[in-house]
């Protein structure tokens, strides 16, 4: 295991860091259409 | 405004990919090698990261610096979200450029922290936008508040460039782009880059300034409809 994690150190970080930049970019996009649809609301009211 | 968020989503994750995974070798043959820096090896990886996210800070508190000024001639509210906005911004990539720094002081110059120029300023940086936002929790009027924080939002605009920009340059010091340090003082620390990290660095930089602007459009919509529900409630 540690022979298999020092050899594919970089795959690890990226792996990594892809998820993190995932998450972000999901939530960003989430919040995003929510505001979109609060100010909808206040258009209507 | 959804091509931008597109696009920048785009460039930061081909940033993140070759930054990551393209091999640091003594003598590149092809465009798909780096470099191997003596001294540095893989924690020269930082720079595509590290860097766009000081400047993506500068630029958050100059936009913070310019809404100010807009607001202090116009009066309108909607300038004192933008600038709050902006600086808040501007403070979050400060402390992930911070954060990231600190983390390869560790593994180039043996610390987390040894009060090098470049952290020195970074740290008072720190202590001015962090001021600002004591200040404004501090003011229960909404129009004195936005008043000082956008004259307050001016000041401390102007020192940001210079203790990012000028400062660790002047005195010397480990940081990259320090007075005495061969490479150069030019903005951007390493220019003596090959091309094909050229490439994979601006990209970082324009997807970074991309995503800020994502962000700031967020948090200017969302303080926006806030500000809406009070007035709303009242």
């Amino acid at each position: 295991m540690s022979e298999f994690l020092s050899q594919n150190q970089l795959y690890i970080v990226l792996i990594v860091t892809l998820f993190i930049w995932i998450g972000i970019v999901l939530y960003l996009v989430r919040l995003d259409r929510k505001i979109s649809r609060l100010e909808e609301q206040f258009k209507e009211d | 405004m959804n091509s931008l968020k597109v696009l920048s989503i785009i460039l930061i994750t081909f940033t993140i990919f070759a930054g990551i995974t393209v091999p640091m070798v003594p003598q590149p043959q092809s465009i798909f090698e780096f470099p191997d820096i003596p001294g540095l090896g893989e924690t020269a990886r930082i720079i595509f990261f590290h860097v766009p996210a000081a400047w993506v800070s500068v630029l958050g508190f100059l936009i913070s610096l310019y809404f100010g000024f807009k607001y202090l001639r116009t009066k309108e509210y909607n300038y004192d979200i933008k600038s709050v906005s902006a600086a808040g911004l501007g403070m979050l990539f400060c402390v992930l450029a911070m954060v990231t720094g600190s983390l390869w002081a560790k593994f180039a110059w043996g610390s987390f922290w040894n009060w090098d120029p470049r952290e020195t300023s970074i740290f008072i940086l720190l202590l001015i936008y962090g001021a600002y936002f004591a200040l404004r929790s501090a003011l229960g009027s909404d129009e004195i508040r936005a008043r000082l924080s956008a004259v307050y939002a001016i000041l401390a605009g102007l020192t940001a460039p210079f203790f990012i920009f000028i400062m660790p340059r002047v005195i010397g010091g480990l940081h990259p782009g320090a007075e005495g340090d061969s490479s150069g003082s030019i903005p951007i620390a390493q220019l003596q880059m090959p091309l094909n990290m050229y490439v994979v660095f601006f990209t970082g930089l324009v997807g970074f300034t991309l995503l800020f602007i994502w962000l700031l459009n967020v948090r200017i919509r969302a303080v926006s409809v806030e500000y809406q529900l009070l007035i709303k409630d009242q």
